[in-house]
């Protein structure tokens, strides 16, 4: 039977015992195949080859993600999966897909994940595709748990999927989590020399004396590319620039004379109609990227 | 269900029929740890027997799809039970196959691990015993092993050990991961198109003007920014374009 999906829909699946995963999740993704779906399952890849070996010949007809190469950074996995969910649906209607979480060894940085779960509510919100987020509760701490219930619009339970009574909105999930951006005042300004070529070779010298490697200067060359002609375009022009070093990272600032905005999403949806490719571009390019009214202007912050 | 009865021809009937998916399992542990495939085969029809009892299909999936799980495991614990190294006293043997029992009768009848106040309450062990017991049947791991049977698996158990200044070195795995897909993204730029932007910003030795690329392309200082503007546009747009999830095994 297909999910009839036309639009998103965001589940979780809490589980306790490994063989409950490979019963319901062998069942979901058999439903798919029968309704002529595109199905998705991500997990680690010795779990890959237990849901295989499941699936037996079954499992030609289903892309499998190794997590371990996705779940790098919250911007890094949107764009992924949104990629992966395009390349589906061009050969399927509709697209279900299974996604086994996977912890970084901090735990620290789940608000960031979670922070991920809820804006995947509205990178994927015009996409015909049910998500279903699996999760491992033994040895979850509960704070853990909230999140699930509060990012995914339905949960399993039993054999009943049920509306989660906790369920936040994506963009407040987001704001609640995101830490306060620091002063760093080890930062150092620098001339933004009046156009954006100027503006790169700058840039490019402060990269060069910070000893970036190539290749990353090059992703910090064209994110703050990115950056700087929306402060030029859309934010009245630069006011300041600053970068440095902070905490074993390059970071640049762009300080612009507008009136900023306050997004706690800009950049984590693809471009389209409705959400432009600037930040997109710079979030895709950097480890971190910051969006901030401050005392010298709305400033953007970018961590290589 | 005559099979869930115990009925012998039917459970006969069963392995015949799985015989040929269970040898498929038991190829992905052969050759691990000295284990026979015979064993192993032995270890995946009572799998596939245990799996059969507690089976239900009124949850729409496929008796393999839900058999197979439990027939990889019973690989996988016979094969870590014949390769721990430690030498047991035969105390601490006749505890753990107490443990062990305990917990297939409480998996039976339960259909769910039992936790460890409930294990101790049925082997009557204390829980400071109990976990000294799982601890040692804890088979101790190589940091060479591979980890999972996938023939093409190429991380190590020692990969996912943790140290205390993991954090910044997993972001420094998390970034070189990223390095090689912008090294991806750069190679599709021409030969000129890299040559130029590495030599205007300086990058693996001095930056140099317009004009001086231009003179040595034979090119004039427009016709090189038009260059540079054409590659900054190509690295733009390869961003903008969603990847396909990496690490795609299929």
């Amino acid at each position: 039977m297909s999910s009839g999906n036309v639009a998103l829909r965001h589940s979780a699946f809490l589980y306790k015992a490994e063989h409950e995963y490979v019963t319901r999740s062998v069942a979901f993704i058999r439903d798919g195949l029968d309704a002529r779906e595109g199905c998705i399952v991500a997990h680690s890849r010795d779990w890959i080859a237990v849901m295989r070996d499941a699936l037996g010949p079954d499992a030609e007809r289903v892309a499998f993600v190794d997590v371990g190469a996705t779940y790098t950074r919250p911007a890094r996995a949107v764009a992924a999966y949104y990629g992966t969910f395009l390349d589906q649906l061009r050969k399927a209607p509709s697209v279900r897909a299974l996604a086994e979480f996977q912890f970084s060894p901090a735990l620290g940085d789940w608000d960031e994940w979670m922070g991920y779960e809820a804006i995947t509510n509205l990178a994927y919100a015009h996409l015909p595709v049910w998500v279903v987020c699996t999760y491992n509760t033994r040895g979850l701490p509960d704070r853990v748990v909230d999140g699930v219930l509060s990012t995914h619009a339905e949960v399993l339970t039993g054999d009943r999927w049920r509306e989660s009574d906790h369920f936040g909105d994506p963009r407040e999930v987001v704001r609640r989590i995101t830490p306060e951006p620091e002063p760093l005042p080890e930062l150092r300004a620098f001339s933004p020399g009046g156009d954006l070529e100027r503006f790169r070779e700058q840039l490019a010298r402060e990269l060069v004396a910070e000893k970036v490697p190539e290749a990353r200067a090059l992703d910090m060359l064209v994110a703050g590319t990115e950056v700087a002609a929306n402060a030029m375009r859309h934010g009245a022009g630069i006011e300041a620039l600053r970068v440095g070093r902070a905490h074993g990272r390059f970071v640049c600032e762009v300080i612009d004379r507008g009136s900023g905005f306050d997004d706690p999403v800009a950049g984590y949806l693809a471009p389209r109609e409705g959400a432009g490719t600037g930040l997109w571009v710079a979030r895709q390019l950097t480890w971190r990227l910051e969006c901030f009214h401050s005392p010298a202007g709305f400033t953007v912050r970018m961590w290589l | 269900m005559a099979t869930e009865r115990g009925d012998e021809a039917a459970c006969r009937r069963l392995v015949d029929a799985f015989l040929p998916a269970i040898a498929n399992v038991a190829r992905r542990f052969d050759g691990g740890g000295g284990v026979h495939r015979t064993e192993l085969l032995q270890e995946g029809v009572a799998g596939l027997l245990f799996a059969a009892q507690r089976y239900d299909p009124r949850t729409g999936t496929p008796f393999w799809g839900y058999a197979s799980f439990w027939v990889r495991k019973a690989m996988q614990e016979l094969v870590a039970e014949v390769t721990r190294p430690v030498a047991l006293s035969d105390h601490a043997v006749r505890g753990l196959a107490r443990v062990k029992a305990a917990r297939r009768h409480h998996l039976q009848a339960h259909g769910a691990e039992p936790t460890g106040a409930e294990l101790a309450a049925a082997t009557g062990l204390t829980r400071a015993q109990l976990e000294s017991l799982l601890a040692i049947d804890r088979a101790p791991r190589s940091f060479e092993e591979p980890l999972g049977s996938d023939e093409a698996t190429t991380a190590t158990f020692g990969e996912t050990v943790a140290d205390p200044g993991a954090e910044r070195e997993y972001e420094q795995v998390l970034d070189k991961m990223e390095m090689k897909a912008v090294r991806d993204l750069a190679d599709g730029l021409d030969e000129r198109e890299r040559t130029v932007l590495w030599r205007h910003y300086g990058l693996g030795q001095a930056p140099q003007t317009l004009s001086r690329i231009g003179s040595d392309l034979g090119l004039t200082a427009e016709r090189i920014r038009q260059i540079e503007k054409e590659a900054l546009e190509k690295l733009r747009e390869a961003t903008a374009r969603p990847p396909t999830a990496t690490g795609d095994v299929a």
